[in-house]
């Protein structure tokens, strides 16, 4: 299909609030964004707001605080998403249509059982947790990525592996564990079925600890995806570095694109490609 | 009818609010604290009579929203 | 009998004020909690006896919000006349309101507006600087714009003051800074708009009483301004967002007062909480409703709550109003009248409705969750009446009730020792490197990273220079920060905040005269033209005329350098009263400086860029130690505090700004506290490189001047190499010096003999370290 044609479904609560930025990023690449309240899913406004999400080809949920971040980050869109259209997402997902999560969007999917998902498309309990930042502060600062994925997570495609990237971080729970009995064969999981997407690294390309891996995560993991690659979530922020002048450090560098604007093209081409 | 849920790190699981609670209260003079654990508790009031009802519904409550398994533990008081 | 209950199902006292003498007109003044004079009370007593009644409590309740300091500015409204309204420029659209509107360009503007919120922010510090983002935020979303940056002064007492020196009542400056963070950054990030940039210092008179002022900026479409104003008869009164409760019953009475042993007891209810997860929709509705051209007005409950807000929209519209105070949707039972009245719950705002638009409306709150009530009509006479219960419990003319008194009230002026005779205070020191790691570990100076980075400052993706600059991991401190508000455009706002409180304790006037100097140097420096500034004067007890005389030198420096620049104030709030039993606080008016850019990608950073780059000093060092970080450590008591000269300023301004935008300049940082020499080293450890100085030639004064003397108006800049010609060019006949070249991994400071001998990596780790070491 033609990427004017690619209904892009930005999802919002209340607290949501990083959604304007990823609304512009599908915008930018000639795509047709919507941003889209949860109830307008679900059926709980008027006749003419409703929506279906099969009119759409990508689910996207974007950071903020999605009700307050209480209880625990992410935890309740989870369960007012599962409640209401539990169905419709195992559906959508098994379909191979990309889901995106990104900051407090992926802790959704991680409460949702969307991620990792190892054995079925959407488990009932969630398999990891992201929690609390190390420093148990909120750390908003610039980190680098290693793109590791070897061709598997369709948000990736056009990154070439190996590639470090710049996307700043700005959460206070992105620290990703496993139960503490399952952790060592959960990672060889991860890694055996190419779900590791992005890692933390230094400027000299080395796993390092803090500040680099801003919150202590298990094996420096920034991002994973689905065993098939098609539900993909980070903690990091790519729609916030779509343009060079909103990098960090761009009175340095003078790069014209940012460096998160090919997670938002290669999505758009994987659907072009496959729908 | 109230009931408290707390939820508490499962043992092993880093405590990064504990650690630096402990830490601030020491800056803050308190030498003697040791160690801080951070639990959570939620004091939920229910229309129902049903003392076996209800402590099955929070059950229900703390698998769909309360508590993650991966890192929580939970206990249910009936006040 | 003082008090009479009505015999009613619902709590309602007539107060028998007609036939009170001073000294019950005193008690019930105190008794009620209305912070009112007995002159004040006099007056009132006046009216009601040409009415021929006696006031329910809730009429007196409503006119102490209504005449408190606060509210009404009865003490400094006569000095802010004088010197800090109505400086003429054309950028300026709207005043008056909540915040000021300002020209953006043909098709937009930007709305700025800054706050206090101190008192509660030194009772209860987490929520009273929550609640203060959130009051900032509807205070520019009222006027229909949507927010795109938060700034943040914050002032307190010495971080390492041992505990058992901490005075009785008194929370100790640890607690109430991170408190304060926690609050600001929970608040502002939950609801998505960037805390971008801002100041911290420290000092012992903020120790009873800290400072918290908060800033926000908005961009609006021109045709989607709304005013807070009612528009004709038959207006619905819509409430909505959060319900009303008992939290925040006295905030402006109590904002009114000095801080007492006991204050934390008796005010704690007085601190609102905040929920910014009802803010997040209720900003989403309220500026939908306002863009589908659905309200007529629209205002925001902040002080005096229902009390200012109704009263004020109405008489603004020449109108006055009924309402139906039993419609108010509470948090709790049994709250009397006049406590639903006042009470200053957060997360409200007040709609003005044409009764064909009022389904439309409710619908759209409704779709976002979001509670909103009809709870009133506008009329036509300016009189307000309240009924509760079909019982009319309130009937007031809104000219008496709104209009309060202004004072002119005595005010002296210390005498400000103004000739300094520094040469004698101290030696000049041995060993320069010493005193320059120590600056670098002081806490006025040393990096703020640890607030700055516990804060989301780039949500929205538009802020394009941000609080920390250079190469990431080894960023610097940057002047201003660059938001890009607009999708199909390069333009761009700066915005940057700043007072030394240490200048305005020594000479209010030179002191603030010195603040705007610094922000238009911090904006000018990342290639911004100063456009507007927000005062936030926060000063001790106005009843006592030497602190009256502290606001009114500062007031009149303020307006001096800001009316020769031809820029004007469009935003401003008076904080008095913030003394308490450790003494009064240095006067501090915090001064918020927006600036136009008009291509974002021509922005300079303060991060040195490249090997064999010429470095220069814009601008003449004088003999001004006064009240500066140098002479602090030394604990020398230096009297000359940084003169300013406005066309100095301007000339400069206009010379480096040329040079910018012509792309001769690859980084700029001015300096301020301590000196060339601490400027140098920030923009050193931000670009991790080196550089080679001599300064010889800047002045003819001693060493340890030169170095770390704070004389205003003057940068350093790095100019691209080969580019030295032309540069000096567009500075003509001001004062430039070069002082040396960018290279290798050590500063290298000169003045005919070796004075600094230091590598970035050795100042880096004293700068980075002191405020993580005391906040963990």
């Amino acid at each position: 299909m033609n990427v004017e044609d690619i209904n892009i479904c930005i999802l919002r609560i209340e607290g949501t609030n990083n959604e304007q930025e990823m609304y512009l990023a599908f915008k930018r690449l000639g795509a047709k964004p919507e941003l889209v309240h949860l109830k307008q899913l679900t059926g709980e406004v008027a006749e003419a707001g409703r929506r279906d999400l099969f009119d759409y080809q990508c689910l996207m949920i974007p950071g903020g605080f999605s009700s307050g971040d209480y209880v625990r980050a992410g935890a309740i869109l989870a369960a007012r998403m599962k409640s209401a259209m539990k169905d419709d997402l195992t559906k959508f997902a098994e379909a191979g249509y990309p889901i995106g999560g990104i900051c407090n969007g992926f802790q959704v999917l991680v409460e949702l059982g969307l991620l990792p998902a190892f054995d079925e498309i959407m488990t009932d309990c969630p398999e990891a947790c992201l929690t609390t930042n190390d420093s148990a502060r909120f750390e908003c600062r610039p980190t680098l990525l290693r793109h590791e994925n070897k061709g598997n997570c369709v948000f990736t495609g056009r990154i070439p592996e190996k590639d470090i990237l710049l996307m700043p971080s700005a959460h206070a729970e992105g620290k990703i564990i496993f139960p503490p009995q399952e952790r060592g064969r959960h990672l060889q999981r991860l890694i055996d079925n190419d779900q590791v997407v992005f890692r933390y690294v230094s400027p000299e390309g080395d796993y390092a600890g803090y500040p680099w891996n801003p919150n202590g995560s298990v094996y420096n993991i920034a991002g994973i995806c689905n065993p098939e690659g098609n539900v993909f979530g980070m903690m990091p922020h790519p729609e916030r570095v779509f343009f060079g002048h909103q990098h960090p450090d761009w009175t340095r560098t003078n790069k014209e694109n940012g460096d998160g604007r090919a997670i938002f093209v290669s999505v758009l081409e994987y659907i072009r490609g496959k729908f | 009818m109230e009931i408290d849920v707390t939820i508490s790190l499962k043992k092993g699981v880093a405590d990064p609010e504990g650690a630096n609670t402990k830490k601030a209260l020491n800056l803050l003079g308190f030498d003697d604290v040791v160690d801080v654990k951070s639990m959570k508790t939620f004091r939920i009031e229910m229309d129902i009579e049903d003392e076996k009802k209800a402590r099955a519904e929070v059950e229900e409550m703390c698998k769909k929203l309360l508590a993650n398994p991966v890192i929580q533990n939970y206990t249910i008081e009936i006040r | 009998m003082l008090y009479t209950r009505r015999p009613l199902p619902f709590e309602l006292y007539d107060v028998n004020l007609n036939d009170a003498n001073g000294r019950q007109l005193k008690e019930i003044s105190a008794e009620l909690g209305l912070a009112l004079s007995l002159s004040e009370m006099k007056r009132i007593q006046e009216y009601f006896t040409k009415k021929n009644r006696n006031p329910t409590d809730i009429e007196l309740q409503s006119l102490g919000q209504a005449w408190s300091e606060h509210c009404c500015y009865k003490s400094s409204k006569s000095i802010l006349k004088q010197f800090i309204f109505g400086i003429d420029a054309p950028q300026n659209l709207l005043l008056g309101e909540d915040a000021g509107v300002v020209e953006f360009d043909d098709e937009h503007v930007y709305v700025v507006a800054l706050e206090s919120h101190n008192h509660p922010s030194a009772i209860e510090p987490y929520g009273g600087a929550a609640t203060g983002v959130g009051g900032i935020v509807r205070d520019v979303v009222c006027m229909g714009a949507q927010p795109i940056a938060l700034a943040d002064s914050l002032f307190f007492g010495p971080l390492d003051l041992p505990h058992q020196k901490l005075p009785k009542g008194i929370k100790h400056p640890l607690y109430l800074f991170s408190g304060v963070v926690a609050g600001i950054r929970d608040y502002g990030n939950r609801i998505g708009i960037p805390t971008t940039t801002g100041m911290v210092a420290f000092d012992d008179g903020y120790l009873g009483n800290c400072l918290v002022n908060v800033g926000c900026v908005g961009i609006a479409k021109k045709k989607h301004i709304i005013r807070s104003r009612v528009k004709r008869p038959g207006d619905v009164f819509v409430l909505a967002g959060g319900r009303t409760g008992r939290d925040g019953v006295h905030g402006v009475t109590f904002a009114s007062m000095e801080l007492t042993e006991t204050s934390e007891e008796v005010s704690r209810g007085a601190v609102q909480l905040g929920d910014p997860i009802t803010k997040e929709p209720l900003i989403h509705a309220c500026l939908e409703a306002n863009e589908r051209g659905l309200l007529n007005g629209m205002k925001d409950l902040g002080g005096g709550g229902l009390s200012c807000v109704i009263g004020e929209m109405a008489l603004a519209g020449g109108c006055g109003a009924n309402i139906q105070l039993d419609e108010v949707p509470l948090k709790e039972g049994g709250m009397a009248p006049w406590e639903i009245w006042i009470s200053e719950s957060q997360e409200r705002m007040m709609l003005a409705v044409d009764p064909k638009n009022l389904e439309e409306v409710l619908k759209i709150f409704d779709d976002w969750d979001i509670l909103a009530t009809a709870i009133g009509i506008v009329v036509p006479e300016k009189t307000l009446r309240l009924f509760y219960q079909d019982e009319k419990i309130f009937e007031m003319d809104l000219e008496f009730l709104i209009d309060g008194p202004t004072y002119c009230k005595s005010h002296r002026i210390k005498k400000v020792e103004r000739v300094g005779q520094e040469e004698k205070l101290f030696k000049e020191p041995q060993d320069y490197d010493h005193v320059l790691l120590n600056l670098l570990s002081s806490p006025c100076i040393a990096s703020k990273e640890w607030v700055i980075r516990q804060y989301d400052h780039e949500v929205r993706a538009s802020t394009v220079l941000k609080p920390m600059q250079g190469i990431i991991g080894l960023q610097t401190h940057g002047d201003a920060v660059v938001i890009k508000p607009l999708e199909a455009s390069y333009r761009g706002l700066a915005l940057s905040a700043d007072v030394n409180p240490q200048y305005t304790k020594i000479d209010p006037y030179w002191g603030s005269a010195s603040a705007i100097d610094e922000v238009c140097r911090n904006l000018t420096a990342v290639g911004a033209i100063p456009h507007s500034f927000a005062d936030c004067l926060n000063f001790g007890n106005p009843d006592k005329p030497e602190r009256l005389g502290e606001l009114y030198e500062a007031a009149r420096g303020l307006g001096f350098v800001a009316k020769a620049l031809g820029i004007p104030f469009v935003s401003g709030n008076v904080s008095l009263y913030n003394e308490g039993p450790t003494g009064t606080i240095a006067p501090t008016p915090t001064v918020l400086g927006v600036g136009i850019v008009p291509d974002i990608r021509q922005c300079i950073t303060t991060d040195l860029k490249g090997n064999g780059n010429s470095i220069y000093l814009i601008g003449k060092t004088h003999r001004e130690l006064g009240g500066s970080a140098y002479s602090k450590l030394m604990q020398a008591a230096a009297m000359v505090v940084p003169r300013v000269d406005p066309c100095v300023l301007k000339k400069r301004m206009n010379a480096l700004l040329s040079a910018i935008h012509n792309g001769l300049v690859l980084s700029c940082h001015d300096v301020s506290e301590g000196g060339i020499a601490v400027c140098l080293a920030e923009m050193m450890m931000g670009g991790d490189i080196g550089a080679n100085v001599d300064i010889s030639e800047i002045a003819n004064l001693r060493s340890d001047y030169k170095l770390f003397s704070e004389s205003n108006t003057r940068w350093v800049v790095e100019v691209k190499r080969g580019m030295a010609d032309e540069f000096e060019k567009t500075f003509e006949d001001l004062p430039l010096f070069e002082i040396g070249e960018v290279g290798g991994n050590k500063l290298l400071i000169a003045d005919d003999r070796e004075l600094i001998d230091l590598s970035v990596d050795d100042m880096r780790s004293v700068w980075k370290k002191p405020i993580y070491d005391y906040m963990g």
